[in-house]
């Protein structure tokens, strides 16, 4: 018995989390494209807009995060860094040093700047394997990740509030 | 509004589509099965079969997980083609490291009669020393592995507390085994355990036949 290519093709992108193909290549039937322009990240397709916020109201725990607060600060910091107009949406974003994603952590937490540091490396590496940041480390870059676009803009005030209540990167290049 | 689901939800009254939909999402992203007492689409079999359905077109299914609890996983045939795509299948080092924690956090204590014998979840952490001594792993690739495996549900850290050792235990995933899949998993760590056992020559020869039977029928 063979499965149906696009049945096959919508299992195989939760199995690699968040797959990406060219713009040039059509978005198969049953995912939201998310594009940067270049590429085109292959989002799941949920029914009637719902999203998984909606366990919360049938008190149902979702997946769990081992260190789901310090997961929270560091995408928080990295947002900071990368979505610098807060009044635009948060996807594609731009590009951001991790240096300065590390700094803004730091200043979020009490306690041993390197090993702030250290734990928010990690961190950024598991953001990045969900798909919550795209993290070049050769580079030395971090942007938005491609699940960012899920979110509904009438959902962002509070998001928004919070990041412009948090210390802006430090440019030693700023004018 | 979906294209891809309005097929199926189409014909339902808004309070019953948005039961179908509440269904859905809980199994595809709870952490662990949710009782049918809460989802009236999963209580009534005809919705279920919409949820089921519903599943299907992303080559999901619905998994009976305890009396009256649902979760979801994939579907046999779209696991095996999965689990045959390079892409998808995880490496070689994740693969022993999770096999590793499978032996000693489920095997070992279900040969002692401390676990039920068609459990996955187990209360036994396997300490990340023997998971260093067993696999060979230099530390760096060896945590590199368990971070992807913690990513992907696939193992749960326990924290050292008290007299209780830390360490890992399987994860999440392992509720969104199907009947079959459950039974593939016990015969490949018994294959993986036990490889000189009776028990394993059963299950190598019932596979020959199994796939002479196939190889027959093509």
């Amino acid at each position: 018995m063979s499965v149906d290519p696009q049945v096959l093709a919508r299992a195989r992108a939760r199995v690699l989390g968040v797959p990406s193909i060219t713009v040039a290549e059509p978005v198969p039937p049953g995912f939201t494209g998310a594009s940067d322009g270049t590429r085109v990240w292959l989002l799941p397709e949920w029914p009637d807009g719902a999203t998984p916020a909606l366990l919360e109201e049938y008190d149902t725990a979702p997946m769990p995060l081992d260190r789901p607060g310090q997961a929270r600060r560091v995408l928080a910091a990295a947002l900071r860094c990368c979505w610098p107009r807060l009044d635009d949406a948060p996807w594609p974003g731009q590009d951001a040093l991790v240096i300065d994603v590390l700094e803004v952590y730091v200043g979020l937490s009490r306690g041993d700047a390197d090993l702030a540091r250290r734990w928010a490396t990690g961190e950024l590496r598991r953001l990045a394997d969900t798909g919550w940041l795209l993290l070049d480390e050769a580079a030395g870059t971090v942007r938005p990740g491609p699940r960012v676009a899920l979110w509904a803009d009438e959902t962002l005030g509070p998001l928004r509030d919070l990041l412009r209540r948090l210390p802006e990167p430090v440019r030693e290049d700023a004018p | 509004m979906s294209e891809l689901f309005e097929p199926l939800l189409r014909s339902y009254d808004e309070r019953r589509r948005a039961e179908l939909v509440a269904a859905y999402m809980a199994v595809e992203h709870a952490a662990a099965p949710v009782p049918e007492v809460r989802f009236a689409a999963l209580r009534e079999p005809a919705l279920r079969r919409t949820v089921e359905a519903m599943l299907g077109l992303s080559g999901r299914t619905l998994v009976r997980a305890a009396t009256k609890e649902w979760i979801s996983g994939y579907r046999d045939e779209v696991a095996a083609e999965l689990a045959a795509d390079p892409d998808c299948a995880p490496p070689a080092d994740e693969r022993a490291v999770l096999t590793l924690v499978l032996i000693h956090s489920v095997a070992i204590p279900r040969a002692a009669g401390l676990l039920a014998d068609d459990s996955w979840q187990s209360p036994f952490p396997t300490p990340v020393e023997e998971l260093r001594r067993r696999s060979q792993l230099p530390i760096g690739e060896l945590e590199a592995a368990l971070r992807r495996l913690r990513v992907a549900g696939l193992v749960t850290q326990v924290k050292a507390g008290g007299d209780e050792a830390g360490g890992f235990v399987p994860g999440p995933q392992f509720h969104r085994l199907t009947d079959a899949a459950r039974r593939r998993l016990q015969e490949e760590l018994i294959l993986a355990a036990g490889p000189d056992s009776p028990l394993a020559a059963a299950i190598r020869a019932r596979r020959r036949g199994r796939s002479n039977i196939q190889g027959d029928s093509k």
